[in-house]
């Protein structure tokens, strides 16, 4: 019994936790001082897990979600020193169209997916290897910043997901379970999973790449919680307050000391 | 403590619930008359779950109305918007429809309401009441909350097999016996009877559809016609192919077999006429709504290169009488093709087109241009004189002039 106690503890110990994991431009530099950032419509989804694993979406959660994580971003960009503005709706950028935004939206689904499956599913490609990231989004993001005089564009995806009371019964009973000899211990099922990109609109290019991934591998036991304003604050604080120079930068760096 | 429970015991529960719910593969008919619409005018999502999933669609439909690949023509849009008047029973004023241009037999409703029809489905009808069939289908997976109802049943089922896969689990576990095998059996049949679950909401969707389309006076039968014409056109393209089309009625499909679906409809068509009142089809409403766009579907499914389908899609159109139009892209069918003996059938195509008064330019340039390959330049000379005067403009039209001239 002592043994088994030891493993479960250090199952759960392994189960949870927390996982960034980010790619820059060799020549990337982080954004500072008086910089004007525009954050496209952020895409927030919250949900609850049932009980057979699946996610089922919330709207009441999602909505309090979207606006807790942009007010945690107003706050962490303020401190920075940057001048953004958030789109809530794509109409919302003065003087430009909303299918001129919708475009830019698609197209950068379209280069993110392609990170995502290049950097880091494992489909690497021997034409990008210590290139840093080497992805753009072209004219159509120059023309953007020219045209609005914005310096970057933020992407942000963020998705989160709750045990429901079925869920976290079914975990009761997989934990109970290891005392009779059949060990369900971590059937997991919710989490966080985030990215946030960001574009260089004076060059087009993505300079920087951040995934996030939250979730503990035991139902019922939460790793964070958009929903609360503390929440918000930490998966923005996991996401971008700690983005690395690219590694030309960074090795300059260390040149110069 | 967990009463021990013997192996035997727990193997022959499994089965049964296995067979439990896959039993009843011969699922009976449904009757249009059971059919009564889930909801009224100015529906909006009620529960929590709803509430999820329209939240999520609002967004899906967003990105769809936007769509770069939908078919914006005004005429043809306000069409499908009168369609979906006649035939979407009390939420006829909240559905929308949105064209896609995609050259494949399809049709999707989504839970809000919205429903993306794609233009191969618009090329192979022969008259109104076979697209209103349609319609009428896709709005009745809607009026029957269909969407919502499968993801309760899916979750409802994915919770009950966790509970007893985890239960036999912890069982097993204390009787020192593995359950293994017998989760895995429950999981099959969990899968199988979601599957189920799906086709009984399929054949809902048809006899609501029958129902939907006889009310608005449109001739019901159109949609065991249509059923036809696709299990038609199925085993033209793999006969071509050199396949035979799988017709097997699988446990693992979503969606009931065509020749299922197509005797229901039949019968049930059958059965919601009523004596004395008369029906149409709507043939010359729906030509001539498709008139403009009918060239560019003809285009996108020829250039598929399934000559068995594309041949069968323009014989099935062609049963209302041949013209230009069909006849050049019949040409083309073979031309595109390219094998043996294809030159001799497309230059019949093109040849046979021009004897209509619709016949495109094209059908004249690539009539012309198959007699000069047979040596008859002067009969290619007067076919690109037609061609010029049909098409002045043509990036081509210098080259024609030049052959013309040698």
């Amino acid at each position: 019994m002592r043994r088994l106690g030891i493993a479960l503890v250090a199952s759960i110990a392994l189960a949870g936790c927390v996982q960034t994991r980010q790619y820059a431009d060799v020549e990337f530099a982080p954004p500072q001082g008086n910089y004007k950032l525009l954050v496209m419509r952020p895409d927030v989804t919250v949900g609850s897990v049932t009980t057979g694993g699946l996610v089922e979406p919330r709207a009441d959660w999602t909505e309090t979600a979207r606006v807790k994580l942009l007010a945690a971003l107003r706050a962490q960009q303020a401190e920075r020193g940057g001048n953004v503005l958030i789109l809530d709706r794509r109409d919302s950028l003065p003087g430009v169209d909303p299918d001129t935004i919708a475009d830019l939206e698609r197209l950068h689904y379209a280069v993110g997916s392609s990170i995502a499956l290049h950097r880091y599913s494992g489909a690497y490609l021997p034409t990008k290897r210590n290139k840093g990231l080497d992805w753009t989004l072209g004219e159509d993001a120059v023309a953007l910043g020219r045209r609005t005089g914005y310096d970057y564009a933020l992407f942000l995806h963020a998705e989160d997901s709750f045990a429901s009371t079925g869920r976290v019964a079914l975990q009761v009973i997989g934990v109970a379970g290891c005392f009779v000899g059949f060990c369900a211990p971590n059937i997991g099922g919710a989490g966080q999973f985030a990215y946030a990109s960001l574009v260089d609109l004076r060059t087009g290019e993505v300079v920087w790449f951040n995934v996030l991934q939250a979730g503990s591998q035991i139902a019922g036991i939460k790793m964070g919680d958009i929903r609360t304003d503390a929440g918000a604050a930490q998966m923005v604080d996991r996401l971008l307050d700690r983005m690395k120079p690219g590694r030309h930068v960074r090795r300059r760096q260390a040149e110069a000391k | 403590m967990i009463a021990p429970i013997s192996r035997r015991a727990m193997l022959a529960g499994g089965a049964a619930l296995g067979a439990g719910l896959v039993s009843g593969v011969a699922e009976a008919r449904i009757l249009p008359r059971d059919m009564v619409p889930l909801i009224g005018p100015g529906y909006r999502a009620v529960d929590q779950d709803e509430k999820g999933l329209w939240q999520l669609m609002e967004r899906v439909e967003e990105e769809v109305s936007g769509s770069n690949l939908l078919i914006k023509d005004p005429r043809l849009t306000s069409y499908l918007g009168t369609l979906i008047g006649n035939v979407g029973g009390p939420a006829a004023k909240d559905m929308r429809i949105y064209l896609a241009r995609i050259p494949e037999f399809n049709a999707v409703m989504f839970p809000t309401g919205f429903a993306v029809i794609f233009s191969g489905l618009l090329l192979r009808m022969r008259n109104e009441a076979q697209l209103a069939g349609v319609v009428a289908h896709e709005s009745a997976h809607f009026l029957r909350k269909h969407q919502l109802r499968q993801w309760r049943d899916a979750r409802r089922k994915t919770d009950v097999f966790s509970f007893l896969a985890m239960g036999a689990g912890v069982a097993g576990g204390a009787a020192g016996i593995y359950a293994g095998d017998l989760v895995q059996l429950a999981q099959l049949g969990t899968i199988l009877s979601l599957l189920r679950y799906n086709r009984t909401l399929e054949a809902e969707a048809d006899a609501m559809g029958v129902r939907l389309l006889a009310e608005a006076g449109y001739d019901p039968t159109a949609m065991s016609e249509t059923w036809q014409q696709l299990i038609g056109e199925l085993d033209m393209s793999a006969k071509y192919r050199r396949k035979k089309r799988d017709r097997d009625f699988s446990l693992f499909s979503t969606h009931p077999a065509p020749e299922s679906r197509m005797a229901d409809l039949r019968i049930s068509a059958a059965e919601a006429k009523l004596p004395g009142r008369s029906y149409d089809a709507y043939r010359d409403r729906y030509l001539a709504a498709l008139s403009s766009t009918r060239p560019t579907l003809l285009d996108d499914q020829v250039k598929l290169n399934d000559p068995g389908a594309s041949q069968y899609v323009i014989n099935t159109l062609a049963k209302d009488g041949w013209n230009g139009l069909l006849r050049f892209h019949e040409g083309e069918i073979w031309r595109l093709r390219n094998r043996s003996g294809d030159d001799v059938r497309a230059a019949q195509g093109y040849a046979a087109s021009i004897l209509y008064a619709d016949a495109p330019a094209d059908a004249w340039r690539w009539h012309g241009i198959m007699l000069l390959k047979q040596g008859r330049s002067t009969e290619a000379r007067a076919a690109f004189a037609h061609y010029l005067k049909m098409a002045p403009n043509a990036p081509d039209a210098p080259l024609v002039r030049q052959m013309m001239a040698g």
